[in-house]
């Protein structure tokens, strides 16, 4: 395998730096998340980030055109989508598998989302195998392997003082490449560390089918008493990908129309005109987050949007935990 | 401290939180089972040693999921916010700074205090659960910051105690009951003096450097609102930022925008923060929001005179009534 010693890393971001906007896990204003890399950038590989990268290919906040409107004189000005070619390096097998679950929304099933589809097209993944599962970590059950990610462009590979790195697509060997040429590349015989152990267990085999029967079921009373119903879980998540649209007004004339995060946590987000709110209470929020994601995301696109990246579960002010709602799900009884 | 004293501290703490989970329990049954009360606000043993979340029980034999130790951090009060329409009876577990809450709500019309049933515990400091370095086994933690500056450790308000808590509106009172020796060993309310550091440290900051400081904290802001949505003092029945069509703000999670928010939110709890500290612990970004909701406490102290909200509920907060010797320094 073609390595590259743990203390030449700089000298590959650099490298990679050149060709790319790249973003590195990094701590910026003492939070963890993926950042574009440059001078005094604080780069940390060792820890999976508290943001996930989906920003680098879904901004929090996107331009989507200008506009100006002038009693029947209206006209707009698209903003174009592509930021130019991106590295995202260091993602986690989870944040990957994230990724995935973004492709499935964005870019399939009949539309495709221009602004995500021109960020995604321009971007080189670059994963690393994950050595020391985080105490909030379960990737393992939603199926995702931590040790690499099949369908990254190239995969990192920790080797203990060396990272190992293989091409997958025409992408990732451009990358090798360029690392090969700056002569940063050399051959390893060593195997890559293996994955500890993860603390965090749970079992989520059958949990789509069973959540087919339970949309009533008491249980979302029970959880949704804790819920503040605020959306760190979903910011933070790598597969949440709600967004509303909405304007940045400069006057009543003209302004920008804008692309924001939005999350099925909050009272608005199923309000609908007229007053009618079809999630009206905590209870129905919850049901909605947890149902999205183990059996309406699976029925429509045949894969788990939870990834297990744990991320939810470290920062939910009320420790609302996935792992926990499978669990019950698991164990509750079905009447009838 | 040595390892057998160490050990030693955390056996007597271990008996202790014990003995309070198990009175926690009893008056939780007793208080379900007599219908006295529809439901109850508790804590329960989350899924590792470090997590002890947030319960909400109906019926007496729920009581055995009680639980109480140094990590049952989270502040119930605004949980009851959920009830504010029901006319049922809910009890609910308060720790010092908690209790202020019930006070808050109370004072802001948003629950009747007929229809809570409270009841104080004593608190032996909240550990930082950040500090944890190996999640596989039981450690000693370091005190939360909010728990050192902590000057309201026993309960200001309650209907039931546990644990032989006493209940005092006194600033600064010693932590009292069962667990007071240990709250006082691992040094709970012993930096109550450095309450105003921060934001010491900040006025010393020029201009540009405190600008420059605040913009790298609004940059982080995700607009999740957890800050607010845990807090009992953010109480709207509908919030200005939970919708753009006011035109006032919108939804670009920009500085600017984020700014706005951080700033509005901290200038509408003025004089009504409790000072629990939930806002700032449960900021996913890490953002200092108690510096802001210091500043202003400071600014009341020094215009009004003391005052700590959330404490005397017959008191009326010092924006939220006219004196005739109000200072009137814009005018």
């Amino acid at each position: 395998m073609k390595a590259f010693p743990k203390d030449k890393l700089t000298a590959v971001l650099d490298t990679l730096a050149k060709q790319a906007t790249l973003w590195v896990p990094a701590i910026v204003a003492g939070v963890s998340r993926f950042a574009p890399y440059g001078p005094g950038r604080e780069v940390q590989l060792g820890a999976n980030t508290v943001m996930s990268p989906k920003e680098a290919l879904f901004p929090a906040t996107e331009k989507i055109y200008e506009y100006s409107a002038y009693g029947i004189d209206g006209e707009f000005t698209p903003v174009d989508p592509s930021v130019g070619p991106q590295i995202l390096f260091g993602l986690r097998s989870c944040d990957m598998q994230g990724i995935l679950c973004l492709d499935d929304v964005f870019l399939t099933r009949g539309y495709v989302d221009d602004y995500y589809a021109k960020k995604r097209e321009e971007a080189t993944l670059v994963t690393l195998g994950c050595v020391t599962p985080g105490p909030d970590c379960f990737c393992y059950a939603m199926g995702v392997n931590p040790a690499e990610h099949a369908a990254s462009d190239a995969q990192l590979f920790d080797l203990g003082d060396a990272y190992g790195i293989v091409a997958r697509t025409a992408k990732g060997e451009a990358l090798v490449s360029a690392l090969e040429t700056a002569g940063l590349l050399s051959e390893s015989d060593k195997a890559p560390l293996p994955t500890g152990d993860f603390v965090l267990k749970v079992d989520a085999e059958g949990i789509t089918e069973k959540l087919q029967h339970m949309f009533d079921h008491p249980l979302w009373d029970a959880f949704s008493r804790k819920c503040l119903n605020c959306g760190a879980c979903a910011y933070i998540c790598p597969t949440c990908h709600c967004f509303d649209i909405s304007d940045k007004k400069r006057n009543a004339h003209c302004g920008i129309k804008i692309k924001c995060w939005d999350t099925c946590m909050y009272s608005e987000y199923a309000l609908m005109a007229g007053g009618h709110n079809p999630r009206p209470s905590k209870k129905e929020r919850v049901r909605q987050r947890f149902m999205h994601k183990l059996r309406y995301f699976p029925e429509r696109y045949g894969k788990l949007q939870c990834t297990g990246c744990g991320r939810c579960i470290a920062k939910c002010p009320v420790n609302l935990e996935i792992t926990d709602v499978i669990q019950q799900v698991r164990e509750a009884k079905i009447d009838g | 401290m040595s390892d057998n004293m160490r050990n030693n501290v955390r056996d007597n703490m271990g008996h202790m939180n014990n003995q309070l989970t198990q009175e926690m329990r009893d008056l939780a049954r007793e208080l379900l089972a007599s219908g006295e009360v529809k439901g109850l606000f508790g804590w329960t043993k989350g899924s590792r040693w470090y997590l002890t979340p947030p319960v909400f029980i109906t019926k007496p034999e729920e009581a055995d999921r009680l639980c109480y130790d140094e990590f049952a951090v989270n502040n119930l009060t605004g949980l009851l916010l959920d009830f504010r329409d029901s006319q049922d009876k809910i009890a609910v577990f308060v720790k010092g700074c908690d209790s202020r809450g019930i006070v808050r709500l109370v004072q802001d019309n948003q629950l009747k205090r007929e229809n809570i049933v409270v009841i104080g515990v004593p608190c032996p400091g909240m550990g930082d659960k950040g500090a944890v370095t190996d999640h596989r086994q039981a450690q000693e933690l370091p005190l939360l910051a909010k728990c050192l500056e902590c000057r309201y450790p026993n309960p200001v308000l309650a209907d039931r105690t546990i644990g032989a808590v006493t209940v005092t509106t006194e600033p600064s009172a010693a932590p009292s009951g069962a667990t007071a020796e240990a709250a006082k060993g691992r040094g709970v309310g012993s930096k109550e003096a450095d309450r105003f550091a921060q934001v010491e440290a900040i006025e010393k900051m020029s201009p540009d450097e405190r600008y420059a400081f605040w913009q790298a904290q609004n940059k982080k802001c995700i607009r999740c609102y957890a800050c607010r949505n845990i807090c009992p003092a953010c109480n709207c029945r509908e919030c200005i930022f939970d919708s753009d069509k006011k035109n006032w703000v919108n939804k670009a999670a920009t500085p600017t925008d984020n700014a706005f928010f951080g700033i509005t939110r901290a200038m509408h709890v003025a004089g009504r923060c409790v000072e629990c500290g939930e806002c700032e612990r449960v900021c996913p970004m890490d953002i200092p929001i108690m510096a802001m909701n210091r500043k202003l406490i400071g600014d009341l102290n020094e215009l009004f005179g003391p005052y700590d909200a959330g404490v005397k509920a017959d008191e009326k907060p010092p924006l939220g009534a006219f004196k005739l010797d109000d200072p009137e320094e814009f005018m």
